[in-house]
C-alpha cells in the first residue's frame, strides 16, 4: 500500500527525529511513503481557519491535490494537520458550491481537487490498517518490562464524526493496543482522557492557569501509575508534554516531573531495531531510562523457543 | 444595548450562519473538559453563543478569548444540540478578523511568504545527521510559491488586507 505522507510544520523544522522514525517503520511495515511534494500549512486552525473560510478552503483544496495527483491517501501525524485537513475535505465534498469555488482559485494552479484521496491519521493506520498482531510479529526488539501510559491526541477522536476511528470516542483503545504490541503494560489513570492543553491560544494567554491544567494530569500519572514513559500520537502533545516538565522542575526546583515522553512511531522504529541517535534523536526529557532498557525479542524468542523444544522433546 | 430584531436577526447570520445556534439552551456542556475554560479570562463557550445570538456586537468584537481555544473540540463532540461550538469560534474568529484587521493572525502572512508557519526545510544539516531526505518544499520552490501566492491574492482576507502580505 502506498500513503502520501503529510509531514505539517513542526515535525520536519523541530522534530524531524519524528520524521525519521515515520519514514523507517512504516516500510518495514509494507507501506510505501510517497512525498507531498510542494505541500503547504495544513492550514492550522490558528491560521486561515481563524481569519477567512475561503482562504482555508483554497489552501486544504491546494494540499488534498497532492494526494489525489499521487492516487494515494495521506497519512498524517499531526494532530492539528489531521483534524484541519479533514474538516477541510469535509466541508469540500458537502458543498458543492464550496468546492466548485476552490477549483476555480486552483485551475491557473494546474490543480484540482475532488475529494478522492483521505486523510488518514497514522495511528489509525498502524492500528486498523497493519494491526497490533501483525506489528507484534516484526520486533526485534521490546519494551518487556516497562510501564506506560497514552495520550489519545484529541483530534483523533472529537469531533467522531468527522475525525473519528474508534468504536467510542470515550473509551478509545487504539493507541493503548498498540503500545501494548510492543510488549509494554499500559497503565489507566484518571486523566488519561484529559487533553494535553498545549495547542492554541490557551499557553499563551494564560500560562499559569495552562500549566497548573497540564500538571493536574502529570500528577495523577506519577500518582496513579507506575509509567516508565508517556506514548503520544500527536507532534504537540509530544512538544508540550515535554516542555512542562522543565518548566515544573524548574518552579520546583528539584526534578520531579522527568517521565520521557515518545511518539508512538519512535517506539515502534526503536523496537524494530532502528537506530536511537536517528529515530529518537532529540529528546528534551532524557529517554535513557527507557532505551536502556530495551529487551532483545530475538533472543528472547529463541530461549523460548528452546525451552518449548526441550519440554516437548 | 439595540435589542431591535434586525440587528440581532443580522448578527448571527453575519457570523455564524447556522439554524442550530438557536437550539443552544446554555446547558454548558460545552464548558465542562475545555482547558481554556481553565484559562483567565475564562473561555465560556455558551457566553459567546449566548452574545452572537443576542446581536452584543460590540462585546463579542472585544471578546479575545475565542482565541485562547485549544482546538480540542470535545465541546463539538458533546454538545446535545449539534451547534458546533467550535466551528462557532472559528466564525467568530473570522468576524472579529473581518471587523479589525489588526486581530488578523500573523500566522497567515508567513504561511503567504514561504508556506508555513515554521522554518521547514532549512535545517538540512540537521535532517542529514538523522539519515533524512531533503524535502521538496515550496519555500524551495519559487514557481510553485508563485502560484500559491496568486491563488491566496484572490481570497478576500489577503486580497482586503494586501498591505500586510507585500515586502
Amino acid at each position: 500500500m502506498q500513503l502520501c505522507f503529510f509531514p505539517g510544520c513542526n515535525t520536519p523544522a523541530i522534530r524531524p527525529d519524528v520524521e525519521r522514525a515515520i519514514r523507517a517503520s512504516l516500510p518495514v511495515l509494507g507501506i510505501e511513503v510517497v512525498d507531498a511534494d510542494n505541500y503547504v500549512c495544513c492550514p492550522a486552525f490558528g491560521s486561515f481557519p481563524s481569519a477567512d473560510e475561503e482562504a482555508w478552503m483554497a489552501t486544504s483544496g491546494w494540499n488534498l491535490s497532492i494526494a489525489e495527483q499521487k492516487g494515494c491517501d495521506f497519512v498524517v501525524q499531526c494532530g492539528s494537520c489531521y483534524s484541519s485537513l479533514r474538516m477541510g475535505r469535509e466541508h469540500l465534498v458537502h458543498d458543492a458550491e464550496k468546492l466548485a469555488h476552490v477549483n476555480e482559485l486552483l485551475e491557473p494552479t494546474g490543480r484540482q481537487v475532488t475529494g478522492k484521496s483521505k486523510v488518514r491519521h497514522i495511528s489509525e493506520v498502524l492500528f486498523r490498517g497493519i494491526g497490533p498482531e501483525k506489528i507484534a510479529s516484526k520486533l526485534k526488539k521490546s519494551l518487556r518490562g516497562l510501564h506506560g501510559v497514552v495520550q489519545y491526541p484529541c483530534h483523533t477522536l472529537f469531533p467522531s464524526e468527522i475525525v473519528g476511528f474508534e468504536e467510542s470516542p470515550r473509551a478509545p483503545e487504539g493507541l493503548r493496543r498498540l503500545v501494548e504490541a510492543l510488549g509494554a503494560a499500559v497503565d489507566g489513570y484518571s486523566r488519561e482522557l484529559q487533553c494535553c492543553g498545549g495547542a492554541g491560544g490557551f499557553m499563551k494567554s494564560s500560562p499559569e492557569q495552562a500549566l497548573e491544567f497540564a500538571k493536574t494530569k502529570f500528577d495523577a500519572i506519577l500518582e496513579e501509575t507506575k509509567a516508565d514513559f508517556i506514548a503520544v500520537s500527536c507532534i504537540t502533545c509530544l512538544m508540550h508534554m515535554e516542555r512542562v516538565q522543565n518548566i515544573f522542575n524548574e518552579q520546583l526546583g528539584e526534578e520531579r516531573y522527568r517521565i520521557p515522553v515518545f511518539d508512538y512511531n519512535q517506539l515502534l522504529a526503536l523496537c524494530l531495531g532502528f537506530d536511537p541517535k536517528e529515530v529518537s534523536a532529540i529528546a528534551n526529557v532524557p529517554r535513557d531510562s527507557v532505551i536502556s532498557r530495551l529487551a532483545d525479542e530475538e533472543k528472547l524468542r529463541y530461549l523460548e523457543d528452546t525451552k518449548k523444544f526441550v519440554e516437548v522433546w | 444595548m439595540d435589542l431591535q430584531e434586525g440587528s440581532i436577526k443580522d448578527l448571527w447570520k453575519d457570523i455564524y450562519h447556522t439554524g442550530n445556534l438557536h437550539y443552544c439552551f446554555n446547558c454548558s456542556t460545552c464548558i465542562s473538559g475545555c482547558p481554556a475554560s481553565h484559562g483567565e479570562p475564562p473561555l465560556l463557550v455558551r457566553n459567546l453563543a449566548r452574545k452572537v445570538i443576542l446581536g452584543l456586537e460590540e462585546d463579542l468584537l472585544m471578546d479575545d478569548t475565542p482565541w485562547a481555544c485549544v482546538s480540542c473540540s470535545r465541546c463539538e463532540e458533546m454538545c446535545p444540540m449539534n451547534v458546533m461550538p467550535f466551528e462557532m469560534i472559528l466564525s467568530i474568529r473570522q468576524w472579529q478578523c473581518r471587523n479589525d484587521e489588526t486581530l488578523i493572525p500573523s500566522a497567515i502572512v508567513e504561511i503567504y511568504k514561504r508556506g508555513y508557519t515554521q522554518a521547514v526545510g532549512v535545517n538540512t544539516e540537521l535532517r542529514e545527521s538523522l539519515g533524512l531526505p531533503q524535502l521538496n518544499t515550496i519555500t524551495n520552490n519559487p514557481e510553485q510559491l508563485e502560484l500559491f501566492r496568486e491563488m491566496l491574492m484572490k481570497t478576500q482576507v489577503v486580497s482586503d488586507n494586501d498591505y500586510m502580505f507585500k515586502g
